[in-house]
């Protein structure tokens, strides 16, 4: 993709990228704390018995899993999305599906080379035109129509999706993942040890169930470290080689 | 009102989940954080446009450019709305437009939510998803998510900076570990899967079979489109399948 250039911001864009980093900051911190508020609410005052011990338990579990991808993601993007623009990303979501396409087709629209002034206003103004589908059309069809159809929706229809909705999301994202990583090597290591966690490790220790994922997570970060192709070289700035093969960004999948 | 009804029909042990997702300031806040996306889109077009000249961009550019991105959108954006009503039973209307909508996404989401809901000896979904499972599974998503967003309020000024080099530190140990934690991650939920029952099991077969079948084809016909609606497409078909499976 393209390789951000520290000097980019010239004196002409300077005031852009004020008022961007600016209120970008400001924004984010905004969405950060509305979308804690709701949660916080139904936690403590909800009336459902809920401890602190729930919450730090339930929160260091995906941690474990994910924690990894709070830091990586942004080091991954920044340097294809430029500071600006990733004030906007990490809130919209879905970018490399999304934001990424929708900022390529609008700089060869208006013929702007990434990493230019040029191609920097381009993406940002679609990024923003994006934007607006996305929380129109989400607005629309999930907010509005989504909870009329929830509400006439049948209720054992209903207790089916909800009691199913786990394996119909996990198969298909694995596949997802391991289309999209093309290694075969930590993907074998990663099912092997599933397999072996699931089967043998937890019912020999059920106490271990509820860090299963993590578990899975770090054996085989292990394996595919101590076990990784040493005959390949991986280049730094995997951003710039085009779909950033390796690095496995949450937006993907 | 409602908020009167909310503190009458929470109950720990409850699974009638929708009565406390729906509850009045969750949907505020949702709302809140849709409003807030919505202001940040005007700053930054209204700034684009006031550095259009110096960067060499006419209006109209910069207009074409914001018409191409939403329409380049369109597709993609029904594909989420698509994966996020499938969600809608599990987490109710508000959590997901901000969790699966917007912030976060499907997969990582709902891993989170099945995750925290472990933590409490309970299954997603399952007869014991209670209102206080729901609870404690959208505080997780929601901090987790949190922690995505306080990352890039902290790494993108220092990145900016200069500090990118950071990432060319250890390329290998960049390409490495997220892809294995990533792989590993969800290997081991799908996994998780299998044992519940046989229809769970049928479900995440049809699931993955979808899945597989969409990429091949959209890699044969060269449809891009059809990789961004492959997880909706997938997700609905195992689910019409659990459906036949479990009544049958």
């Amino acid at each position: 993709m393209t390789t951000q250039i520290p000097t980019r911001a010239g004196a002409g864009m300077a005031g852009f990228e004020a008022t961007t980093s600016r209120w970008g900051r400001i924004t984010m911190l905004a969405g950060l704390v509305l979308s804690l508020i709701g949660p916080c609410y139904l936690v403590f005052f909800g009336g459902l018995d809920i401890t602190a011990g729930h919450v730090w338990l339930a929160f260091l579990a995906v941690a474990a899993t994910f924690g990894i991808f709070w830091i990586m993601e942004p080091l991954t993007y920044f340097p294809i999305l430029g500071s600006a623009a990733m004030y906007q990303a990490f809130m919209i979501g879905n970018i490399s599906n999304k934001l990424l396409p929708a900022a390529i087709v609008a700089q060869s629209t208006v013929n702007a080379r990434p990493g230019t002034k040029r191609g920097d206003l381009a993406a940002v103004m679609a990024i923003c035109g994006a934007a607006t589908v996305h929380l129109v059309s989400l607005l629309l069809f999930v907010g509005v129509l989504g909870t009329w159809l929830i509400s006439i929706i049948p209720m054992e229809l209903i207790d089916v999706a909800r009691l199913y909705i786990l394996p119909a999301v996990m198969g298909a994202v694995l596949v997802q993942i391991i289309a999209t990583m093309k290694q075969l090597r930590p993907t074998l290591f990663a099912i092997a040890i599933a397999l072996l966690v699931q089967f043998v490790l937890v019912p020999l220790v059920p106490q271990l169930a509820m860090g299963a994922t993590a578990i899975g997570v770090a054996a085989t970060i292990a394996l595919a470290w101590f076990g990784r192709d040493r005959t390949v070289t991986h280049h730094a700035h995997l951003a710039d080689d085009g779909e950033g093969e390796g690095t496995a960004p949450k937006e993907e999948i | 009102m409602q908020s009167l009804s909310v503190q009458v029909l929470a109950e720990a042990g409850s699974t009638d989940i929708l009565a406390v997702a729906n509850s009045p300031l969750v949907w505020v806040c949702a709302l809140g954080v849709f409003a807030v996306i919505f202001v940040q889109t005007l700053i930054y077009v209204k700034a684009a446009r006031k550095a259009g000249p110096d960067a060499g961009m006419s209006s109209q550019e910069l207009t074409r450019s914001y018409r191409a991105g939403a329409i380049a959108s369109v597709g993609p954006s029904l594909a989420v709305v698509l994966v996020a009503i499938a969600l809608l039973a599990l987490f109710g209307t508000p959590a997901v437009l901000v969790r699966i909508g917007l912030i976060g996404s499907a997969a990582t989401e709902t891993a989170s939510a099945g995750i925290a809901a472990t933590t409490m000896g309970a299954t997603l979904g399952g007869p014991d998803y209670t209102q206080q499972i729901f609870a404690i599974a959208f505080m997780a998503m929601s901090l987790s998510g949190g922690m995505w967003m306080l990352a890039t309020l902290i790494l993108t000024p220092i990145l900016k900076r200069g500090g990118h080099r950071l990432s060319a530190m250890n390329p290998a140990a960049m390409a490495i570990i997220p892809c294995a934690a990533l792989l590993g991650a969800f290997s081991m939920l799908a996994v998780a899967e299998a044992p519940k029952s046989s229809v769970h099991l049928v479900t995440l077969g049809v699931s993955a079979v979808v899945m597989a079948g969409c990429l091949f084809l959209a890699k044969k016909l060269g449809a891009g489109w059809l990789k961004e609606w492959a997880l909706g497409f997938a997700i609905i078909t195992a689910l019409a399948v659990a459906f036949v499976a479990h009544t049958a």
